[in-house]
């Protein structure tokens, strides 16, 4: 693998655990939110949370970039605390990335929520303890399971993120080509193709890694 | 030590209790569905009802809609359950330690006294999945003790256990009232566990208090049929209301045959029917119809059957067109020589004879 290649592949597992990174509070916040709550609006939240889960990846992008744009009130509120734009930058690729890897992410994290029995939260307060020291010594402690399992999930699918990044980070090599991208330019130069498929086995390597792990923590999870 | 007064109305279910105990140990006794368990969590602070005033011993009162309804977490009311609920990603240790102030607690004389009593030392670094169903809930009742509440809520905690375990609860309970003092509302659908360990006792059904008082009282006086149907009284009867002798203070009720029973007095008019319960140990039997009886009723009957019930037998009478069940010591039938088909006389106090429903 030439040290451009490489570049890629870290530049990739960056982004990807950056986005993770940064979705992860508000994942369990919304997981939980829609394992607890009940309220007639409800269901719209958890469809805004989804979207991205249905939606053609490139209209996500168009969506956040259209949002993010210069003359926006997110891109000048962006531009105020940065001083810099979004678009085409890594940190795009890290918004596309959180943004596509969220419903993913809040979506394990809920069902390991429900799977938390809501007595033993009635105990807790009986026994002393308030909503949130309820939540993080009860309820997330035996949720943990799912949270990671959505994470590495959220992970694997941020690592294999195109249509959004594209659109709203583009194709700068060393900010935001990361492994999908640099694939896709590589099939259109002439003699890419070996390069390309060393970053389609890396690509492979690590979304096989993902899955195993997430499938060994669920297992965890099931366990009594 | 409680006052509660409760209504809330559910989709299905209304709940409108109000009672008032200041005995150490209350005993919520009804069937399931009763509202029991709602109860319990309104006073802990699970529940919103729509109307409520809960008085706790120490002049603590919460209220709604007025006043203040805090959260269960400022209420210090333990809430043990059925099923222990135990935190199973925590040892026995770090459950008895979950409660604030708990993990210092159980450092202490009094937290070292609720092991003792509970005998959960050996228990300590288990984890939770290891222990057997009896040990659960021993460690579930020392977690509730070690929060130090002001009063223990104690929802069916015998009612997943088998009768020995149950038996090996309730004797600690008993334990705990008497040596931690720590008053305590039972929830229960087993008469004996109230009879052994409530000093007042109130009958909840359909979301209502049907009855209260002490339990021997309330469990051996059923004002309602639906408490005879749970402590199991032993002889439940419709019967037509025959007539009545105000000046003996008696109704007649008809057992078929040109028999009747003699009940208290009550105002029910003849040809109606009436719903009475009496023990089958209110049934004394005689081979003669005896001279001389205050008891009003001296019923001719015939064996039907002889069961054997542990170190009783059950004897199931033919009186008139009904069956009647009274218990009787293996030492009574060998003497009567009482065997199927033997015609005796069945003597009941019409005082023993309980209308019940509020006939």
């Amino acid at each position: 693998m030439s040290s451009a290649e490489l570049d890629v592949v870290l530049l990739s597992v960056r982004v990807a655990a950056l986005a993770v990174a940064a979705s992860l509070v508000p994942g369990i916040l919304a997981g939980w939110a829609l394992a607890r709550w009940r309220h007639p609006l409800l269901p719209l939240l958890q469809g805004v949370v989804m979207l991205p889960l249905v939606l053609p990846p490139v209209v996500t992008g168009y969506l956040l970039l259209f949002a993010l744009g210069r003359s926006r009130p997110l891109g000048q509120a962006w531009h105020a605390l940065t001083g810099g734009h979004v678009a085409y930058t890594t940190t795009a690729c890290v918004i596309a990335a959180a943004v596509v890897g969220f419903p993913l992410l809040v979506e394990a994290i809920r069902l390991s929520m429900l799977g938390v029995d809501p007595r033993l939260e009635q105990v807790s307060r009986s026994l002393g303890r308030g909503p949130l020291d309820t939540f993080l010594r009860v309820t997330l402690p035996l949720a943990l399971p799912g949270v990671a399992a959505g994470a590495v999930l959220s992970f694997a699918r941020a690592l294999g993120e195109f249509g959004a990044t594209i659109v709203l980070a583009g194709n700068v090599a060393g900010e935001t080509r990361t492994i999908p991208v640099a694939v896709y330019t590589l099939l259109n130069v002439r003699d890419g193709e070996t390069a390309a498929l060393r970053l389609v086995a890396v690509s492979v390597a690590l979304a096989l890694a993902a899955l195993l792990l997430t499938f060994r923590l669920s297992a965890r999870r099931r366990d009594p | 030590m409680l006052e509660v007064r409760l209504r809330h109305r559910f989709r299905d279910f209304d709940l409108d209790v109000t009672l008032k105990t200041s005995g150490p140990v209350l005993g919520v006794f009804g069937a399931s569905g009763s509202g029991k368990t709602t109860l319990l969590h309104a006073v802990a602070g699970l529940l919103r009802p729509q109307r409520a005033h809960v008085a706790v011993g120490g002049g603590v009162a919460w209220s709604r809609p007025a006043g203040s309804w805090p959260p269960p977490e400022r209420r210090r009311l333990a809430l043990v359950t059925q099923d222990p609920l135990l935190f199973p990603h925590r040892s026995v240790r770090g459950n008895l330690a979950f409660a604030p102030g708990a993990a210092r607690r159980l450092e202490g004389a009094a937290g070292r006294r609720v092991l003792e009593v509970l005998r959960i030392e050996p228990l300590l670094d288990r984890g939770v999945e290891t222990l057997s169903g009896g040990e659960r809930q021993r460690a579930a009742l020392a977690r509730a003790l070690l929060s130090e509440p002001q009063l223990l809520l104690l929802d069916e905690p015998t009612s997943a256990l088998d009768a020995e375990l149950s038996r090996e609860v309730l004797g600690l309970l008993l334990q705990v009232r008497q040596e931690l003092r720590v008053p305590m509302v039972l929830v229960t659908h087993r008469g004996p566990e109230l009879l052994a360990i409530a000093d007042d006792c109130a009958v909840l059904e359909a979301g209502r208090v049907v009855a209260q008082g002490a339990p021997v009282e309330v469990l051996s006086r059923p004002r309602a049929l639906g408490v005879a149907n749970l402590v199991g009284v032993d002889n439940l009867l419709r019967l037509p209301v025959t007539g009545h002798d105000e000046a003996g203070g008696v109704t007649l009720l008809g057992l078929g045959s040109g028999l009747s029973l003699a009940a208290p007095l009550c105002s029910v008019a003849p040809g109606s029917a009436v719903d009475v319960g009496f023990y089958a140990d209110e049934i004394l039997l005689c081979l003669e119809t005896p001279k001389g009886l205050s008891a009003r009723n001296a019923l001719p009957c015939q064996v039907a059957s002889l069961d054997a019930v542990g170190h009783e037998v059950l004897a199931t009478l033919s009186v008139g067109e009904r069956t009647l069940r009274a218990r009787l010591t293996p030492a009574a039938v060998a003497e009567l020589g009482l065997t199927r088909g033997v015609r005796a006389v069945a003597v009941v106090k019409t005082a023993a004879v309980h209308l019940l429903g509020g006939s």
